[in-house]
């Protein structure tokens, strides 16, 4: 086992090597023996840093994800520090919501021989600069990443964010059972990436339980005003409205809805998994189903101590972001001391064997395609917070 | 050593590349925000269309997809070109903008584009590709700038209605500006596409547009290497706040908007304007070689040049012309004088093209004016001067006296591409013509010297020269005199006399009667839009019609300021003199001549 | 009905961004992009002046009017009046325009972060009519109503005070103005003034209507207000009213007829259309503009 390891070690440290040609002393300067260290699991120590890199959008149209997402690693890097043994030098990086950006922060992070990268916080930028990190054999941990195929770029593509297609069956299964649901109308914005597969995800989910979809509605992600679109859906007389949106948008659709007067069930996916849904939205947000990854109300004990120290930390509830974000670092530390060494293709293979880890998320594995696998969980509004669907 | 880089100089290029099909049509004062839309039809086509490169090859494939890309590109812009060519400015900018969005909702809505999740492309482009792509646009854009018809566009941009009564078909050169513009944005999108592996129609939004316009304006709009620094510019400010150490969030978008800011302000023609610009002096000596331009055929002396009948011009009732008939024939010096508000400017317009008659008919050097273009017109030899100077103001003095010599000069631009000789000796050529022109009204020395930064009375010489450099058979000065001294007064005068002796037929309106009572082989007066008075000076002078109705009231205005005061208060108090300027509703945003739209009343 | 009520809502929404818009166009010649930054930039200090502040709205309303003003003092001062004598005035006003929205919206997230906000519970009431079994509520009722005095008030002015003819002038042709005794630069400003006061109270009272305010809520409706003022006239007052209503009414139509997707494209379209038909526009005078 251990002349294994000293193989991967030495190969990792021939492909840094390599991959940072040129690239002076903060590449390959950080030696192979930095990056392995002594011992395992929580006795690992690793004399080296162990450099990271963190794509987020933190200005742009998807600063509001990003911000969170840096508050969840922020969080988790912190616990980290004082946890000792291995330490991070973290970098967060903003891709401002651009894909060249994204394309190019990939690009330099290679370069400067980082062990692995967590991001980008868009699908779409996934697609277009994970093969960066792929062809040079660098780790990549997705964090909010939930479009098809993304894991598909190659083996060292990870994601810890379920996809919606993870989520959603369960969502309106327990929908249609709670509502008895025979008719809906679908609402989406049609320009975004996340929301669009989140419909697709629905679309198939609903044609699954023999649910009709009287009519389709799209909007724009930064609409605000929807009340033509939701007195056409009114027309049709829905059992429900199942809706694929943004928090931005959902908080001025739920509001509106029932300032029309529509009171059926409204029906979301991650991207209403979001405190703010039932701060911004008040009273209209009481008895909208959220489907999602991670269920906020969870009383296992890393949720709750997570939830605490975000609380404490910044002075406000995590939405889904910070917590995939947050538990993404966690995995990455887990994948670092599995083997108790930092080399790219030690934690890549480290990474794929993740398996029954208890997170904020719940019991977490990493699958065959590199996918998250955990417990999605099916939320309702009551009083003001998310609980269960019983 | 390159290979670190080689993200972001890709980058470079590419935007250096959108940033052309921008700098494309702001050299002829448009401003377009289609290209995105143009871009995105094109990435998408292009990566639709083209064949895999693991069937054809990298190389080939991407070739295949630059040329579907770009004919989709020109394609798009025939297509929106054409109704909306008529537009200007803001107007021109926001239907563009319309256009590019409905194709973006469109591409969203669309199965094959993959929607809002977008399109997967191979990745191909390599960093030498674009350079080499990138080179040969910013080689498209050198060779045009000193061709006859980069001229041409810069010459649209500065002054619209001058540049018609050049010769120039303003309507067809904007639109292949905007051709293309469209072609390379439909480059740009291919490039783009085959490097960052996934499009999605967003790509291409209104944010795209306005960075492209950005970094096309930063870079300066009127150097061809204006569009690479911009893209340098806007590329390099975040890689360097990285270095730096600017904390990512809010801080980097604020100092980049602060510099671009400060770079807007400062420098008024763009980081291109660090760059000194050299006027090209023609390298032969300006002998009387005439060869290698267009000789024009002038009517014989006696021949009929201008026929006007019974013409006349109405402004909401006003008639600021009345039943004019007028016949003026080669080799005469007609000066028309009369008071202001006389119509004297209205009847000169209407001769030159610029304002169709109401009533009448006119005809000039064979060419029926009313539907006839302005363009039209000059090329069958009619040049002129305008009562407010309009020149090409931050042209060079001698290219603005090149942009006269259109008409007489062959297109070079194409030849040029290719460093044809003939190309370089119909420049020189043309070069030598302006030279000439110049050299005539005694301005040789200042050829270099950008033609607003010239004296009142160089500017209406300057003027002159322009109009003589098209070799004109009918030469319009609309008070040349306007602004000069007696000393500069009478040297305009032996100038025209000269002009005259060289079979030229001159019409010019002027206020300074004594010069043109000596200039002039007949004076026509105006008054209240009609003719009072017509026939050889002295008979004129003695005409008490004309004393009455003008010579009286002249008196004051006979010395130089005095001209020039009265040629300010015609400006305000004539019946619309540049009222053409109005004459299209869409020219009340015009880019290009703000003066011209500001000074209409 | 409700779809009609939904669109003459919508639409004067619209009417309400896009006179501050026109009316800067119609003296200048000149688009203002920082325009956008101010809409967003007042419904943010808005809810902060009652969230904190503890203002009511009514209180609010008109400090928010004051500071929109401030903003538009600043943006003609930085962004404008250096470049008033520059052959690129216009490439360069839009640009220089750009820049200091860029900044005002980084201000802004550094001050508020990026996520949404919006104005707390009960800051307005939440009465709602039923008028021919169509729901409203207030907020649209006072909307539309600030839109139609805005209108009317904003004309007035124009053609009956003193600082309107001094508008008009400017707007016919600075260089006479100035000869004619008009301070041009006041004008100006004052026209960027009023304009962006404009902006600020139409910001707070869409971030009311649809409970919430983004970063990006001026560039989520600076295209349609683009739409808006080339429908109605460049620099008519009343066009921007029926422009904005127009297309308010047109994205309805097209949501009930043609299908949501293709909301944008209608909006464009008839913009495209009036381009072509009619090129100043519904209300757009030929020659001279209106203010």
């Amino acid at each position: 086992m251990r002349t294994k390891l000293h193989t991967v070690a030495a190969a990792g440290a021939a492909a840094l090597l390599l991959a940072s040609c040129g690239s002076g002393e903060s590449g390959g300067g950080e030696s192979a023996a930095g990056l392995t260290g002594e011992g395992s699991g929580e006795s690992c120590t690793i004399e080296g840093e162990v450099p990271l890199g963190a794509v987020l959008s933190l200005t742009g149209a998807a600063a509001s994800y990003g911000e969170s997402q840096q508050r969840g690693l922020e969080l988790a890097a912190s616990e980290l520090a004082e946890q000792g043994g291995v330490t991070y030098d973290l970098t967060i990086e903003d891709d401002q919501t651009d894909p060249r950006q994204a394309i190019t922060l990939f690009d330099e992070f290679v370069n400067d021989g980082v062990s692995l990268i967590i991001g980008p916080t868009l699908s779409n930028a996934a697609v277009q600069a994970d093969p960066i990190a792929q062809e040079a054999g660098v780790p990549v941990l997705g964090i909010s990443n939930t479009a098809e195929g993304v894991t598909e770029i190659g083996d060292y593509i990870f994601r810890d964010s379920l996809t919606e297609q993870a989520v959603i069956p369960q969502t309106i299964e327990a929908a249609t059972e709670q509502f008895g649901l025979e008719d809906v109308v679908v609402m989406y914005s049609n320009d975004d990436a996340f929301t669009e597969s989140g419909y697709e995800a629905f679309a198939d989910a609903l044609e699954d339980q023999g649910v009709t979809i009287s009519e389709t509605i799209t909007f724009s992600k930064s609409d605000t005003d929807f009340r033509a679109l939701l007195t056409q859906a009114q027309e049709n007389e829905p059992d429900a409205l199942v809706v694929s949106a943004l928090i931005e948008a959902a908080v001025p659709l739920v509001t509106q809805a029932r300032e029309l007067g529509i009171d059926v069930p409204i029906i979301g996916g991650n991207g209403f998994n979001n405190p703010r849904l039932m701060a911004d939205a008040g009273e209209a947000a009481e008895g909208v189903v959220v489907g999602a990854a991670w269920n906020s109300a969870s009383d296992n004990p890393e949720n709750q101590a997570f939830l605490q120290a975000y609380e404490a930390e910044y002075g406000s509830q995590p939405d889904q972001f910070a917590a995939q974000a947050y538990t993404g670092l966690k995995l990455v530390d887990q994948a670092v001391r599995a083997n108790c060494s930092a080399e790219r293709d030690s934690i890549q293979e480290a990474l794929g064997q993740i398996e029954d880890v208890p997170t904020v998320l719940g019991e977490f594995s990493i699958d065959e395609n590199r996918d998250a696998d955990h417990p999605a969980v099916v939320q309702v509004v009551e009083n003001g917070q998310f609980a269960v669907l019983q | 050593m390159l290979g670190q880089y080689a993200t972001t100089l890709t980058f470079i290029a590419l935007g250096a590349i959108f940033a052309y099909s921008f700098y494309a049509v702001l050299i002829a004062g448009q401003l377009s925000l289609g290209q995105a839309g143009f871009a995105a039809l094109a990435a998408f086509s292009g990566a639709y269309l083209a064949p895999a490169p693991a069937d054809v090859g990298d190389v080939p494939s991407l070739l295949i997809a630059v040329a579907i890309g770009m004919s989709v590109g020109a394609l798009g812009a025939v297509v929106l070109g054409l109704p909306t060519m008529h537009l200007r400015g803001v107007f021109l900018a926001i239907a563009t903008l319309g256009f590019a969005e409905a194709v973006r909702v469109v591409l969203l809505n669309q199965e094959w584009t993959g929607g809002a999740q977008g399109l997967g492309v191979p990745r191909v482009l390599t960093v030498g590709m674009a350079w080499t792509a990138l080179a040969l646009v910013a080689y498209w854009f050198w060779r045009m700038g000193r061709s006859r018809y980069g001229r041409a566009l810069e010459a649209i941009r500065e002054d619209e209605l001058a540049a018609r009564s050049m010769g120039i078909d303003v309507g067809r050169h904007r639109l292949s500006a905007f051709i293309t513009a469209g072609a390379v944005a439909g480059l740009y999108g291919v490039l783009y596409a085959y490097y960052v592996r996934l499009i999605a129609p967003n790509d291409f939004d209104f944010v795209a547009a306005v960075e492209g316009l950005v970094t096309a304006v930063v870079g300066g709009s009127t150097m061809f290497l204006g569009p690479l620094l911009g893209s340098g510019f806007q590329t390099i400010v975040p890689e360097i706040q990285r270095a730096v150490g600017v904390e990512a969030g809010w801080i980097r978008p604020f100092l980049a908007s602060l510099l671009l800011l400060v770079v807007i302000l400062f420098l008024p023609g763009g980081l291109a304007s660090l760059i000194p610009r050299r006027t090209r002096m023609p390298s032969g000596p300006a002998d009387d070689d005439a060869t290698g331009l267009a000789g024009r055929r002038h009517p014989e002396a006696g021949q009929p040049v201008v026929t006007l009948s019974g013409l006349g011009k109405e402004y909401g009732g006003v008639h600021a012309v009345r039943g004019v008939d007028l016949e003026i024939r080669a080799g005469e010096v007609v000066g028309l004088i009369g008071p202001n508000g006389a119509g004297k400017t209205t009847l000169v317009n209407m001769i030159s093209g610029l304002v169709p008659p109401s009533s009448g008919s006119a005809t000039v050097l064979g060419t029926t004016v009313g539907s006839t273009p302005v363009h039209r017109i000059a090329a069958a030899g009619v040049s002129r001067t305008f009562q407010h100077s309009k020149l090409f103001n931050r042209l060079s003095a001698l290219e603005n006296v090149l942009v006269g010599a259109h008409l007489v000069s062959r297109p070079t631009f194409l030849r040029r591409l290719f460093w044809l000789p003939s190309a370089r000796r119909d420049e020189q050529a043309a070069l030598r013509q302006a030279a000439r022109c110049l050299e005539r009204v005694g301005l040789s020395e200042l050829a270099a010297n950008r033609a607003e930064s010239l004296s009142y009375g160089d500017q209406r010489r300057l003027e002159i020269a322009r109009a003589l450099a098209s070799d004109p058979s009918l030469l319009i000065l609309d008070e040349p005199a306007a602004g000069m001294n007696h000393v500069e007064a009478a040297r305009l005068s032996e100038l025209i006399r000269s002009l005259a002796r060289d079979g030229l037929t001159i019409l010019f309106i002027e206020h300074n009667v004594g010069m043109v009572l000596q200039t002039c082989t007949r004076v026509v007066v105006l008054n209240f839009g009609e003719v009072i008075a017509s026939g050889v000076p002295d008979e004129v002078a003695a005409d008490p019609a004309v004393i009455e109705a003008y010579l009286g009231s002249a008196e004051e205005d006979a010395d130089g300021t005095g001209a020039r005061a009265g040629a300010t208060a015609a400006g305000a108090g004539d019946a619309p003199p540049d009222a053409v300027a109005n004459l299209r509703p869409g020219a009340s945003g015009t880019l290009d001549t703000p003066d011209a739209t500001r000074d209409a009343t | 009905m409700q779809q009609l009520l939904n669109g003459i809502f919508i639409g004067s929404i619209y009417a309400l961004f896009a006179i501050g818009f026109t009316l800067v166009f119609g003296i200048l010649d000149r688009l203002n992009l920082a325009h956008p930054a101010v809409f967003a930039a007042s419904a943010f200090v808005g809810i902060e002046l009652v969230e904190r502040g503890g203002l009511s709205l009514w209180a609010a309303l008109p400090v928010v009017f004051v500071f929109g003003a401030v903003l538009g003092l600043v943006i003609e001062r930085v962004a404008f009046r250096p470049l008033k004598n520059r052959a690129d005035a216009h490439f360069a006003g839009l640009i220089s325009s750009i820049a200091l929205a860029g900044m005002l919206i980084a201000v802004l997230q550094w001050r508020y972060g990026p996520d949404t906000r919006r104005f707390p519970p009960g800051s307005f009431p939440d009465t709602r009519f039923e008028v021919f079994g169509a729901q409203v509520t207030l907020v649209q009722v006072v909307i539309l109503a600030v839109s139609l005095a805005l209108m009317v008030g904003l004309t007035y002015m124009v053609t009956r005070t003193r600082l309107g003819r001094g508008m008009r002038a400017v707007a016919e042709n600075p260089t006479a103005a100035r000869v004619l005794g008009v301070n041009v630069d006041r004008v100006t400003a004052v026209t960027f003034a009023i304009s962006s006061a404009l902006g600020a109270v139409a910001g707070v009272l869409f971030a009311i209507n649809v409970n919430t305010a983004q970063l990006g809520m001026g560039a989520a409706i600076e295209l349609k207000g683009l739409a808006v003022i080339i429908v109605g006239g460049m620099g008519s007052l009343p066009g921007a009213l029926i422009g904005g209503l127009l297309l308010g009414l047109a994205e309805v139509f097209a949501v009930q007829h043609i299908g949501s997707s293709w909301v944008n494209v209608i909006a464009f379209g008839l913009l495209f259309v009036i381009l072509l038909l009619r090129p100043q526009g519904l209300l757009g005078a030929r020659k001279v503009r209106e203010v």
